[in-house]
């Protein structure tokens, strides 16, 4: 089916929700209002005529510093600087957070993609992890790797990172850690010991040391 | 089920049939370092004796988060970090990478490229068979498979090296093309040798030796049924998705490069020796998935155009212009995917990895629960997963 066709059956089902539809890029996008994306996702889903059963792919974007005009000027992430150092910045981050669905219809054989944006401050998006199972952990990952929150999931826990880590890294304004655990990870030599052994002064009070003694007998 | 309802259901309490001895659920670590995970997976499981209740997949070990490097360096300073995911077949990682980003880039590809890239993207997909084949023999206490198949694979290793300069990470495709053409030293004559070999001969011996053995069957069929509807819900590709009796192939469904030229068939499981879906419907998946690459192969090569090999200069730092697509490819795992937000600069903006083993791997807390640890094992061999691709 259309692109054009499978948005305006979305469309009459979500009414308002339906935010837009652009077939400018390279491939067409349905833009949905986030709290009801789950709700969208249901119908995509079940409705015969769109029968999307499979979630391709779920993607988590931070559209901070993100170069509307197409010039390559997006902000930049931060790393080590040349002295081993995390990088910083004062550039406050503002932008956007974003899911995409990637859709795909085994039985119909069309795709579809369907985008959310939330702000910022207020990143959570309802979870579809009930209309796709796939996507339990592909919405564990944008929680891990994005810091994205997905209201209903049945588990919101880190999947890649551990689980106390702190920080989001694919959001824009990470800063890289310059230690894990007492690991420096500064960008000191490969040389250098982590774990450098600590000097013993010895002990006035003990003459000699214990449990050498000859056993008698 | 959650744990709570485990301990309180009626089978649980019946087995405390000896006064004044209590039985538990067990916890159990299986791996990181395990030699049946495949990698450094860890499974913590919740078993009562042999049988599993819970299986929980951590995974992480190998994170790298490849995917903030790519926010960070060029376009073509990337392609060698996707060699690094599916370690075993890193040529469809390269082909999945650069396709998704010469949709972006909207590059078109000389046709001798398009040729080239599917010769060596199909015998990288041998090559990981080949190992699938041999690791899930060794998980079943089969041994001597491990030894036929790493020799077949040494010789794709070999004829790699020589189109690539690199045996295991290649690092060969480049946006627009390939970063070398095919030697002149009678490559391409050798690969047509090697593929009638395998043919005529090699798969007639794993077939022998392992597919229709006796015991492998007895240990196999009936083990693990996933049936389709899972495996399409939880996003199961590739051989999982095609041994559960699903007839989806990117190559034929959602053509890329230029397979809708050839000829070739997918296989799918049928069920012939136990339950559609079952260990070895994706065991033998993959044995017929090496004929097929054998015949893409030989037709690639026979009618290998010449021409340019190279739509862009090798030197020549690309840019995409803005905007935003998700490509995928069949790698030898399943659909291998990236989507890629571009903002018209030398680095993406975003680039999502979708992994095939990813993906499968998570079926595993569904189809997992109920199997004997030993049956678990045949799971995973049959889930063919490699960590680089699911920690990236």
């Amino acid at each position: 089916m259309d692109q054009k066709e499978i948005y305006q059956l979305m469309a009459e089902k979500l009414g308002t929700a339906a935010l837009g539809f652009s077939d400018e890029g390279v491939e067409a996008c349905a833009d949905v209002a986030p709290e009801r994306i789950a709700e969208a996702c249901l119908f995509l889903r079940d409705d015969e005529r769109l029968a999307f059963n499979q979630l391709m792919c779920l993607s988590g974007i931070d559209w901070d510093g993100y170069d509307e005009n197409g010039k390559g000027k997006s902000v930049k992430i931060l790393g080590y600087a040349e002295d081993g150092q995390p990088e910083t910045s004062d550039h406050v981050s503002e932008g956007d957070f974003g899911v995409v669905y990637s859709l795909y219809s085994h039985s119909k054989l069309h795709k579809f993609t369907v985008r959310v944006r939330v702000s910022r401050d207020k990143a959570a998006v309802p979870s579809v992890a009930q209309v796709w199972s796939t996507a339990d952990w592909h919405e564990r990952e944008a929680w891990d790797l994005l810091g994205i929150s997905f209201e209903g999931h049945p588990n919101l826990r880190r999947i890649l990172l551990e689980e106390h880590w702190v920080g989001h890294p694919l959001r824009k304004d990470y800063q890289m850690p310059d230690s894990w655990d007492n690991v420096p990870l500064n960008g000191q030599p490969y040389g250098n010991n982590p774990f450098p052994t600590p000097e013993v002064t010895p002990d006035p009070t003990l003459d000699q040391p214990a449990g050498d003694d000859p056993v008698e007998g | 089920m959650a744990i709570e309802n485990i301990k309180t259901s009626k089978g649980w309490a019946d087995q405390d049939h000896v006064p004044g001895l209590k039985s538990e659920l067990l916890e159990l670590n299986m791996g990181p370092q395990h030699p049946a995970t495949h990698g450094v997976l860890r499974l913590v499981l919740l078993t009562d004796g042999e049988v599993v209740y819970k299986v929980t997949p951590v995974m992480g070990y190998l994170h790298r988060c490849a995917e903030k490097i790519a926010e960070g360096v060029n376009y073509k300073q990337w392609v060698v970090y996707t060699d690094r995911f599916d370690y075993l077949s890193p040529m469809t990682c390269n082909h999945a990478y650069v396709t998704a980003l010469e949709k972006v880039m909207q590059q078109e590809v000389p046709e001798r490229a398009e040729h080239i890239r599917i010769v060596v993207s199909e015998l990288s997909r041998m090559a990981s068979h080949l190992i699938a084949l041999a690791t899930f023999g060794l998980d079943m206490g089969a041994w001597t498979p491990l030894l036929y198949c790493f020799r077949e694979r040494e010789v794709i290793l070999d004829l790699l090296e020589r189109i690539s300069g690199g045996r295991m990470l290649y690092n060969y495709m480049v946006p627009g093309g390939v970063r070398y053409d095919v030697p002149k030293d009678n490559w391409a004559s050798d690969v047509i040798d090697f593929i009638t070999m395998i043919e005529n001969k090699k798969l007639k011996d794993y077939n022998e030796l392992l597919s229709f053995n006796k015991i492998f069957i007895g240990r196999l069929a009936n083990v693990a049924v996933i049936d389709p509807q899972t495996a399409i819900d939880y996003g199961c590709t590739g051989p999982v998705l095609r041994g559960s009796g699903v007839k989806f192939d990117c190559r034929k469904d959602d053509p890329y490069s230029l397979y809708h030229k050839f000829d070739f068939e997918i296989p799918v499981g049928m069920g012939e020796k136990g339950t559609v879906g079952d260990c070895w419907d994706r065991y033998m998946v993959r044995v017929r998935e090496i004929e097929q690459s054998c015949r893409i192969i030989r037709q690639a090569l026979e009618s290998l155009p010449d021409g340019p090999y190279q739509a862009i200069e090798l030197k020549k730092i690309v840019k995409a212009p803005a905007g935003a697509a998700y490509s995928r490819v069949e790698s030898a795992k399943g659909e291998l995917g990236h989507y890629i937000i571009a903002d018209g600069g030398q680095t993406a903006f975003r680039n999502k990895v979708r992994s095939p083993s990813f993906c499968n791997l998570q079926v595993m807390e569904k189809v997992g629960v109920g199997l004997m640890i030993s049956d678990l094992v045949a799971l995973i061999g049959s889930l063919d997963i490699v960590l680089g691709e699911i920690d990236r």
